[in-house]
């Protein structure tokens, strides 16, 4: 249980650190204030798990620091009830020369676990690290997901009644990141309480019971994982568009890309369900006199993977454009893709693609998210519509 | 912050710092060692010689105990106020990730230079023994000397710590002060080379105080002179009291800037 009351934390900004001093002797200001927290308040009750989202700088960070008790607040309290463990950046307090054994030991009295239970839950923690061997080697031969699966053991054995999950979860091969995932359920289910800190949009929806978004220091929102995912999207589609991150493009102009939008069905906005129906609608001017126009879309993931691409030539559409008008083209399809963040490509071209004449092509023109799934759960980057029968093998004979 | 967390920092400060190392945890011990056989080396004639004024039953290893009796005391109390002065920049990655308390944090700095206190001790009454030189019940007040030299060395250097937090430079000018400091206590030397008119001001240095204060008990088996020690007691006391209250004063800020 962790209850958070008016938490005010202000920073002061000195151009020297001296200048501290300076304003004790002198008794006047040399700082700047910079309000990292304003009035914070919320609760975690004992089971429940809070997601804590925001852009960087929103005060994420400094607010799990002064839960932890690593920094200290200006005003207002808080109360952790029983002992409140956090995921150490990974291996902090490791030291390198030391091996993984020893390095339980010591990492395990910094999170605040005594000798007895260290030697308690040695085995448990070693075999929950999946290190085997390893274990007796230096943590300098270990490799960065090795020494989170180190750090994550630990964490999780010292028995906190508090856990704060800051990002960490991130590395680590698929395989570990689900056994964590169970493990914090499970500690979820004996009552622990979380507070999870994350920019995987996904992760807060799957996990988290409720979530707050930070902005500037303040909540800004205090609800269903739903409801803050769309808020934190809302401020960053603003952060987005202050930024004007969108170059011009090439081509040779002929046609111009004006405005692209996307949105879902059921949410309306640039976060979306997997398999939600979502539009894609292209606003473009006709600058000079084309003899056909196809106008294209490609899907691409954060690697910059074509995901998916289509365009208004190979769906059957020819068209010829007059000049000087403007033109919507809407695009309907069911994103039937994994959770994650894709962008979208817009092209103005002749024929089949962009080879022979492009009239303008904007790459990444928009962003979104895929985050949850609707209807049957599927693994790998897409939905292929799928059947399944299941018979017993001596009614179908021997073909 | 627990006990078990102190120690561990202490092992790791002794053992885990030279794992890998052929002669391990024995490097706490070579640095001083080699500093007392060049003193005894370059001082040993032309001390000798003074040291017989003392009127104490001398050999040849009149100077060596002479100065081994100061300079163990004195390597403990300057190492202590060095490191506790950095202690905030040594443990910087601990300190702004885990909530430790700071000002118990110094301690194992204490417990590790009482350690290696402990062991020259026990390394140099091994010496004595084989030399024949009389070890008497005097020895007992060593522990309380030692204990008011590190209750001022702890003082002196968290008031450092906390300063330079602010004020970088402190770091440095702590190590010219401690060089200074050194050549200004007659652990080296004896008082008598110094004119007379000098010599009273010795009596403001509290080192001088605390190390006559061992040779008092080890060379000489007697008492120490109970005023000067207790004068001593208060102002390391007092220091004591106002290192807390600074560092309660800006904690705050202290874990800002960290």
């Amino acid at each position: 249980m962790i209850t958070v009351t008016n938490l005010h934390k202000r920073f002061k900004l000195y151009k020297k650190p001296s200048d501290r001093l300076k304003e004790i002797m002198l008794r006047r200001s040399f700082h700047q204030n910079y309000e990292a927290l304003r009035d914070i308040s919320f609760t975690v009750a004992a089971g429940e798990t809070l997601g804590i989202l925001g852009k960087n700088g929103a005060g994420k960070s400094t607010l799990l620091k002064i839960i932890t008790g690593v920094l200290l607040a200006d005003d207002g309290h808080f109360q952790v009830e029983g002992k409140i463990t956090g995921l150490l950046e990974l291996g902090t307090g490791f030291d390198a020369d030391l091996n993984g054994l020893q390095n339980i030991t010591s990492n395990g009295l910094l999170i605040g676990m005594s000798m007895t239970e260290i030697e308690a839950q040695k085995q448990a923690i070693i075999d929950f690290s999946e290190l085997g061997d390893f274990i007796h080697e230096p943590i300098r031969t270990y490799s960065s997901g090795m020494i989170m699966r180190l750090a994550f053991s630990i964490a999780i054995h010292a028995n906190p009644s508090c856990f704060v999950v800051d990002e960490a979860l991130s590395v680590g091969d698929a395989h570990f990141q689900q056994k964590c995932m169970r493990r914090i359920k499970r500690f979820r289910q004996e009552g622990g309480s979380i507070l999870f800190v994350s920019h995987d949009l996904n992760a807060i929806k799957m996990l988290c019971d409720r979530a707050i978004v930070l902005d500037q220091g303040i909540v800004v929102a205090d609800g269903s994982p739903e409801d803050a995912v769309n808020h934190y999207n809302r401020i960053i589609a603003d952060l987005e568009e202050q930024s004007q991150r969108q170059e011009e493009g090439y081509g040779s102009n002929e046609a111009e890309i004006t405005a692209v939008k996307f949105w879902g069905q059921d949410s309306g906005g640039r976060v979306v369900t997997s398999g939600e129906k979502s539009y894609i609608e292209i606003i473009f001017k006709i600058n000079a006199p084309v003899e056909d126009l196809t106008v294209g879309i490609m899907i691409r993931d954060r690697f910059g993977q074509d995901i998916f691409g289509t365009n208004s030539h190979h769906l059957g559409l020819d068209f010829e454009p007059q000049h000087d008008n403007h033109y919507q083209a809407l695009f309907e399809l069911d994103m039937e893709i994994a959770p994650g963040k894709y962008t979208l490509t817009v092209a103005l071209h002749s024929q089949e693609n962009h080879i022979e004449l492009c009239y303008h092509w904007r790459d990444n023109i928009e962003t979104f998210e895929v985050a949850g799934t609707k209807g049957d759960s599927f693994s790998g980057v897409c939905r292929l519509p799928t059947k399944v029968k299941l018979e017993r093998e001596t009614e179908l004979g021997h073909r | 912050m627990n006990i078990s967390l102190l120690l561990n920092f202490t092992k790791q400060d002794l053992i885990d710092r030279y794992s890998g190392s052929i002669l391990g945890g024995a490097w706490s011990f070579i640095l001083p060692l080699v500093n007392i056989l060049i003193f005894v080396l370059v001082f040993s004639k032309i001390m000798g010689a003074k040291l017989a004024v003392f009127g104490a039953e001398f050999t040849q290893y009149g100077y060596s105990i002479y100065l081994v009796a100061g300079i163990l005391a004195w390597t403990a109390f300057a190492n202590s106020v060095v490191r506790i002065t950095n202690i905030f920049k040594e443990k910087a990655g601990l300190i702004a990730k885990v909530n430790i308390s700071l000002s118990i944090l110094p301690v194992y700095i204490l417990v590790t230079e009482s350690i290696i206190f402990l062991i020259s001790m026990a390394f140099f009454a091994l010496f004595l023994l084989l030399i024949d030189f009389p070890i008497s019940r005097y020895w007992l007040f060593i522990p309380l000397l030692f204990l008011l030299q590190q209750l001022l060395a702890y003082s002196l250097g968290f008031i450092f710590a906390t300063l330079s937090v602010f004020i970088r430079d402190i770091r440095e000018f702590v190590n010219v002060i401690i060089q200074l400091w050194f050549w200004c206590t007659p652990i080296v030397y004896v008082i008598d080379i110094i004119p007379e008119f000098a010599q009273k001001l010795f009596y403001f240095n509290p080192l001088f105080i605390i190390v006559s204060a061992y040779r008092e008990v080890i060379i000489f088996h007697r008492l120490p002179e109970f005023n000067n020690l207790g004068i001593l007691l208060i102002t390391a006391s007092i220091l004591f009291v106002l290192s807390l209250y600074l560092f309660r004063k800006l904690e705050r800020d202290v874990r800002d800037f960290i």
